[in-house]
């Protein structure tokens, strides 16, 4: 028969003497007893929150906190209203999430800045106020150029899919047309995205050098006039130094001092370039 | 009496001759004074009340993210101070002497653990309430998909969901954030427009940060980053100690969140061992019950019988 007994305080320490005097006293019962951990106790202290609450909080008018508390605005009267599912569902769902929270800094935005013009503060950056801004105009440069891309790339498919589509079913005077102003068919593509000149196939280059002109490596002669003078396979390195010198660091202390500054250096010429 | 009225007097002269001298920089010329007395005290600003400072520092063993996540809170909030690395040997309780040294009242603490987990304490550092949170899904300000941007050391408005205003943990907390996160009013290093916005959301038990910028008044939005979750742990009446007064009922610590994965993963086996022995065990003996005398009327064609036979 299996006996579960909460472990309880008396029970903490398993010796014999302390099973044996439990038995005694009723306390343990026979059969077998396997030890359950308590459920785990937590904490809420409520009232110990609201007495911190009081103290931490000081009073100060709405202008110094400009803390606002609202729900997400409600959407575009366009799109489509599903249910929200609160909770776990819409942690998971990235675009809900993300819509969500974008929603209520909007609803937010919306109070606030009415109640800043009231209170007679300017909240429009004019054109003309060049401060620091948090990122740098050269990584704000790179966003735009990844950003530009995208929305290259997203106008290159959508031409080929319309070229594609024509060839199809359009006249051929019509194809001509457009083929002239994008180049041909399948060269269109590379064309388009690269001015560079023609460049051999590397596949093609690897598939000569093994097997171009009869696999010239493993049947080539070993021993004529050509691969005798031949000092490709010299190292100077390891045959004008004395032995052992090959391995050794002349610039082992010296040397690399100069090469590449120290993290402070770095830091200062960073800053300086900024 | 002579002497006092000469302070007052010569005093007010050099505040009459202030603005002159602004009329003089219009010319892209700064004359100075004649004589400058040493003695005068700077004119004293006295909008900036609101005393706030806030140290930013993390533990050794960061990750570069993480390191990234903190250099971006530093560049967010103008009244931050930096500190080197700490060591996690010493006590937490040591934290609240640094930020006595440096003068700060609020502080935020990253710890690294296992150079995998992140933890962040926010505190309010005499004596007030701290809070420690799991950070998870890190997302830095130099992210490329991040395409706002706001002015370095503007003030943000903070935003928070409803759910802030319900539960008693989530109310100290927001109190917690809005002292901390927000840049307090003429702060020197501030810059004067609203720009950008910070997002507290509940869900799914956790904290989501999000930091906007205000693209147009009527209120379209980019994002400029960082964002992070903020899974919290614990809250403690005192600054990095002191009894606890709230613990989260759904927080799962990491250690035991990979434990439990590996255990899923080791528990395939076994699994489908148990799962072939419950279907023979479930499997009946007959897929259908047979009636003999179905074949009773079954006539043998004589071909196929003289095969048989």
């Amino acid at each position: 028969m299996v006996d579960l007994h909460a472990s309880s305080d008396s029970e903490d320490i398993e010796s014999d003497e302390e099973l044996q005097q439990a038995f005694a006293s009723g306390k343990l019962k026979p059969g077998l007893n396997v030890e359950v951990q308590a459920p785990k106790q937590h904490i809420n202290n409520v009232s110990g929150m609201k007495q911190k609450l009081e103290e931490l909080e000081q009073g100060l008018s709405w202008i110094d906190r400009l803390d606002l508390t609202n729900p997400p605005a409600p959407p575009p009267p366009g799109a489509a209203m599903e249910t929200e599912d609160d909770g776990a569902d819409i942690a998971n769902n990235d675009f809900k999430r993300e819509l969500r929270f974008y929603r209520q800094a909007q609803a937010s935005v919306l109070v606030a800045i009415p109640k800043l013009h009231k209170l007679g503060i300017k909240t429009r950056r004019p054109e003309d106020f060049f401060a620091e801004m948090g990122k740098t105009d050269a990584h704000m440069k790179k966003v735009r150029e990844k950003l530009l891309e995208k929305q290259q790339n997203i106008e290159n498919r959508d031409k080929a899919r319309k070229l594609r589509e024509l060839r199809k079913y359009g006249k051929k005077n019509k194809l001509d047309f457009l083929e002239d102003k994008k180049g041909s068919g399948k060269g269109s593509k590379t064309q388009n995205r690269t001015e560079k000149p023609h460049q051999p196939n590397k596949r093609r280059q690897h598939k000569d050098t093994k097997y171009g002109f009869g696999g010239q490596k493993k049947r080539s002669k070993m021993n004529t006039k050509e691969t005798s003078a031949d000092m490709s396979g010299f190292s100077r390195k390891v045959h004008q130094s004395k032995p052992g010198k090959q391995f050794t660091n002349k610039n082992k202390n010296k040397g690399n001092r100069n090469k590449r500054p120290g993290k402070d250096q770095r830091h200062k010429m960073k800053n300086k370039k900024k | 009496m002579v002497d006092e009225n000469m302070g007052k007097r010569s005093r007010k002269v050099f505040e009459q001759k202030q603005p002159s001298s602004g009329k003089k920089d219009d010319d892209n010329e700064v004359i100075l004074e004649p004589v400058i007395s040493s003695d005068e005290p700077p004119l004293k600003q006295t909008k900036w009340t609101n005393k706030q400072r806030v140290l930013v520092f993390s533990s050794r063993g960061i990750s570069h993210r993480a390191r990234h996540l903190m250099i971006d809170l530093r560049t967010m909030m103008p009244h931050s101070k930096a500190e080197s690395k700490m060591d996690r040997k010493d006590k937490l309780f040591v934290i609240n002497e640094i930020c006595e040294m440096k003068n700060c009242n609020k502080c935020i603490y990253f710890e690294a653990k296992k150079k995998m987990d992140l933890y962040m304490w926010v505190s309010n550092c005499p004596r007030g309430p701290s809070a420690k949170f799991l950070i998870e899904n890190v997302h830095t300000m130099s992210e490329l998909k991040m395409t706002g941007n706001c002015l370095k050391g503007s003030r943000p408005l903070l935003s928070f969901d409803q759910a802030f205003d319900e539960e008693p943990h989530l109310k100290l907390m927001k109190e917690l954030f809005t002292q901390t996160f927000g840049t307090p009013n003429h702060h020197p290093k501030s810059q004067p427009f609203f720009d950008h916005v910070f997002t507290f959301s509940v869900s799914d038990n956790r904290i989501w940060f999000r930091n906007y910028q205000i693209l147009e008044e009527d209120g379209s939005l980019a994002e400029i980053g960082p964002r992070f979750v903020l899974n919290p742990i614990r809250m403690f009446e005192g600054s990095f100690g002191g009894p606890t007064l709230y613990t989260n009922p759904h927080y799962v610590s990491p250690n035991i969140h990979r434990r439990m994965l590996r255990r899923q993963v080791a528990q395939k086996y076994i699994h489908r061992v148990h799962a072939k022995k419950s279907l023979d065990e479930r499997k009946p003996e007959e897929t259908y019950a047979k009636d003999i005398t179905d074949d009773v009327f079954v006539t043998i064609r004589p071909e196929q019988n003289n095969q048989n036979g």
